[in-house]
C-alpha cells in the first residue's frame, strides 16, 4: 500500500471509467453512482439507486447471460458487506467476464460516515476463498496497470481500491429509473 | 401440490421461453425446484433479495426469468421490490410458496402467512394462486404479464403439514 495520500473515490472511478470505455458498468447506491454519473456518464452504466447491496448480483446476472461483453461492477465496502453472499455465489457460477471493482473507504458515507468493518477484516482474502483472482491497489498507476492486465485473464477478478472519504458531494443521478433502464438495455443489445 | 402438476409447472415455463429460474429452495417448491436442478437451470443463491437482483440482471439481457421462494422470503425481498423491480420496471415472476396457509402449520409461518395476501397487495404486485387445476391458465396470465413488461407472483398454498 502507497504511503502517501490516497485518491478519493470520484478520481479513482473516473480513472476506470474512462479507461474500460463502453463496458457495461452496474454501480452501487449511495455516492458511488452519484460519482460515476457526475464523472463519466454513459448509457452503458447502470445506476443502482435503491436496493442497497444488489449491484454485484444485478452484474451476475447480466454477465451470465451476455458471456461476449465484460462486465464491471462498481461496488462499495458497505454495499458489498450487505450481500457477502454474492461473492459465493458469483466464485461458483465463475462467469469470466466479471469484473468486480470494489471502491473501499472503510464507512458508509452517504449516511454520514459512520465505519464499515473492512479496516479490520480483508475483503480481498473472502473474495480469494471465494474463487476470484483479487488485486489490490491505492493509487492511479496501480490501477492503470491492473486494467491493462486484466484484459487477458478470466474472471471473476475482483480490483479492491482503497480510497479515501471525499470533503465534497456528487450531485443526484437525475436520470428517471425507467430512462436508465432503457438506455442501459439499448446499449447492451450493441456489439 | 402433487410432485407431477409440479415438474408440469416447470416444464411448461421452460417451454414457454422461461431461460432463468433463480431462488432459495423452499419445501412447498420442492418438486418444481428438483426438476429445474434435473435440467440445470436452476440457480439456488443466498438469499432472495440476492435472486431479485440475479434475475433483474438477466432481464436487463431481454432474458426472462422465475424468482421462487417462501413466504418468510417474500418478507426479506419487500426493499428489493420496491426499490428495484417496481422502479426500474423489471418484469419477472414471482413463485412463493404460501407457510402459514394451514393454522396448524409451524408457529413461525403463522404471523406471515396470515398478513400475505395483504402484503402483496399493497405493493401493488399482481397475483394468483396457482392450483393443481388452474395450473396452466395461472402460468399463461403469468407469462402474459411479463410479456407486458409487467412484474406478478404465483402463490403456491403449503396445503401440507409435516
Amino acid at each position: 500500500m502507497s504511503k502517501g495520500i490516497l485518491l478519493i473515490r470520484k478520481e479513482a472511478i473516473k480513472i476506470i471509467a474512462e479507461k474500460i470505455s463502453n463496458n457495461p458498468i452496474v454501480s452501487a447506491n449511495g455516492y458511488l453512482s452519484r460519482d460515476l454519473y457526475e464523472v463519466c456518464d454513459k448509457p452503458s452504466n447502470f445506476y443502482m439507486i435503491g436496493s442497497m447491496g444488489l449491484s454485484s448480483s444485478i452484474g451476475l446476472g447480466i454477465a451470465m447471460m451476455n458471456p461476449k461483453k465484460r462486465i464491471f461492477i462498481f461496488d462499495g465496502d458497505g454495499n458489498i458487506l450487505m450481500n457477502l453472499g454474492s461473492l459465493i455465489t458469483i466464485g461458483s457460477v465463475m462467469p469470466k467476464n466479471l469484473i468486480h471493482v470494489v471502491f473501499d473507504n472503510s464507512s458508509h458515507e452517504s449516511t454520514g460516515g459512520q465505519p464499515t468493518h473492512t479496516s479490520k477484516i480483508h475483503l480481498e482474502k473472502i473474495a480469494k476463498a471465494s474463487n476470484y483472482i483479487v488485486f489490490k491497489t491505492s493509487t492511479k498507476t496501480g490501477i492503470e496497470k491492473i486494467i491493462k492486465k486484466i484484459k487477458t485473464l478470466h474472471g471473476p477478478i475482483m480490483i479492491l481500491v482503497k480510497v479515501s472519504k471525499s470533503k465534497t458531494q456528487s450531485k443526484r443521478v437525475e436520470i428517471p429509473p425507467k430512462k436508465i433502464r432503457q438506455r442501459f438495455m439499448k446499449s447492451l443489445t450493441r456489439s | 401440490m402433487k410432485p407431477n402438476i409440479q415438474k408440469k409447472i416447470f416444464d411448461y415455463l421452460l417451454k414457454n421461453k422461461i431461460q432463468n429460474f433463480n431462488g432459495v429452495p423452499d419445501s412447498t417448491l420442492k418438486y418444481f425446484i428438483e426438476q429445474g436442478l434435473k435440467k440445470n437451470k436452476v440457480l439456488i443463491t443466498t438469499r432472495e433479495e440476492e435472486a431479485i437482483g440475479i434475475s433483474v440482471g438477466m432481464a436487463l439481457t431481454q432474458s426472462s426469468t422465475v424468482v421462487f421462494m417462501q413466504n418468510a422470503g417474500f418478507a426479506n425481498s419487500i426493499s428489493t421490490i420496491t426499490s428495484l423491480v417496481q422502479l426500474y420496471e423489471i418484469p419477472l415472476i414471482f413463485l412463493i410458496g404460501w407457510r402459514g396457509y394451514l393454522k396448524n402449520d409451524a408457529p413461525e409461518h403463522e404471523k406471515i402467512g396470515k398478513i400475505q395476501p395483504k402484503l402483496i397487495e399493497i405493493l401493488g404486485l399482481d397475483s394468483k394462486i396457482i392450483t393443481e387445476k388452474n395450473w396452466k391458465i395461472s402460468c399463461n396470465w403469468a407469462l402474459d404479464k411479463i410479456q407486458n413488461q409487467k412484474s406478478c407472483a404465483l402463490i403456491v398454498k403449503r396445503d401440507f403439514v409435516d
